[in-house]
């Protein structure tokens, strides 16, 4: 009985099948590219039936919520060693008070302010807004308060920049932005850093945020100096808050 | 002396000076510079009112501003000066009604006063980039001088009238 005799398939049949061979050339991509392709397609067609921007929310905020906590904790303990070092001098009160006065242009960049001695302000106390630190009083009636602004030209005030951990003086220039001195000659300063009232600071409160380095003049002897832009906005503010002691 | 000063009202309206600089009217401003609102009340009194009554207005006026501003620079002494000597323009020269004169004067009485707080602000080292001190300057000056038509000749009418009357 003759029996079956197997054949491998020719050529032809094999050039045929053409798009069978060209399906598992796909395949193997996908393989190879760990998927891409089918997930974002499969991403494409389910996208109606994702998720509504209310769980992202929740996820947000329970996130700022997270950040909160870790910054409050860390406030805490930051109080605490301050207190154990003796350095932290500023442990009054805050006095919300209106601003009835503005001039940040012109030869004095001042605010006056709604609230003065009766409510505990003195010269000195340091002036918080919106963004961070904006002046301190310069005087004080019983009723009102006179803040002399960063930008005000007799203004001068120690500063820190914590990513280059370097000291400097904002000195006010009687434009919108004070410039930052600094005592070395090589800072590392470059645009866009941060800077903050000094964590040593014992005339105002320790790592307030004041401002943000907009241009550095390394060109300058005997020390470079640097641009800052203030993040409050000092000519639209119309609350602020003064750190009493 | 004029017979202004003895008018309680009309002295009264040098209130709106203090006033007025406190207030600080955003849109009365030139990018950001307020107008010397003590030159625009000073000019038509001194006018009306003779040097003495210009030069007493003006201490009196420096020394509320003075009050009301950061540091020790004073307006003063330039505020009695240009009160002395626009009130001696109103008494012996052409009386001075057209826009483009008072407007003139304000400049240049705001130029002054500009000046000397600018020196003071510079020789106690309260100054230390003169460029912003031009800037505010100039704007000053500008704003005190393209307002000075409109509301100096306004108090001036008013104030002759009534120093007419009265005398």
């Amino acid at each position: 009985m003759p029996g079956r005799i197997l054949r491998v398939p020719g050529l032809r049949k094999v050039a045929e099948a053409w798009p069978w061979w060209l399906l598992l050339l796909a395949l193997v991509g996908v393989r190879l590219s760990k998927g891409a392709g089918f997930v974002d397609a499969y991403a494409l067609l389910t996208r109606p039936f994702w998720p509504g921007s209310a769980q992202s929310e929740w996820l947000r905020s329970a996130q700022q919520l997270e950040v909160q906590a870790g910054l409050q904790q860390l406030q805490r303990d930051n109080q605490r060693l301050r207190g154990m070092l003796q350095l932290d001098r500023s442990g009054g009160g805050r006095v919300a008070a209106a601003v009835i006065s503005r001039e940040p242009g012109g030869w004095w960049q001042q605010l006056e302010l709604g609230k003065g001695s009766l409510d505990g302000i003195r010269a000195g106390n340091p002036v918080l807004a919106p963004g961070g630190l904006i002046g301190r009083v310069s005087s004080v009636t019983p009723s009102t308060a006179r803040v002399q602004l960063l930008t005000d030209s007799g203004s001068r005030l120690g500063v820190w920049v914590a990513r280059v951990q370097r000291h400097g003086l904002l000195v006010g220039q009687g434009t919108a932005r004070p410039r930052l001195q600094f005592l070395e000659k090589d800072t590392g300063v470059r645009p866009g850093d941060v800077i903050t009232t000094s964590p040593a600071s014992t005339l105002v409160p320790p790592n307030l945020l004041v401002g943000v380095v907009q241009s550095v003049n390394e060109e300058l002897a005997p020390a470079p100096d640097a641009a800052v832009q203030l993040s409050a906005p000092v000519d639209a503010v119309d609350w602020v808050q003064v750190v009493t002691r | 002396m004029g017979v202004l000063h003895r008018q309680r009202w009309c002295g009264a309206t040098g209130l709106a000076v203090p006033l007025l600089t406190l207030a600080s009217p955003a849109f009365l401003k030139l990018t950001g510079v307020p107008p010397s609102w003590a030159v625009l009340w000073l000019l038509p009194w001194a006018l009306v009112d003779g040097p003495a009554s210009g030069a007493i207005a003006g201490l009196a006026l420096g020394l509320v501003l003075d009050g009301l501003h950061l540091g020790q620079a004073t307006e003063v002494p330039v505020l009695m000066l240009l009160g002395w000597w626009w009130g001696r323009m109103g008494r012996r020269g052409v009386p001075i009604e057209r826009s483009y004169n008072l407007g003139l004067l304000a400049l240049l009485g705001s130029l002054l006063l500009g000046a000397s707080v600018l020196l003071q602000l510079f020789w106690s080292g309260q100054m230390p980039l003169v460029e912003a001190g031009l800037h505010t300057l100039l704007a000053q000056s500008l704003i005190t001088g393209l307002l000075a038509p409109v509301l100096c000749s306004l108090l001036l009418l008013r104030w002759r009238r009534v120093a007419d009357l009265r005398s």
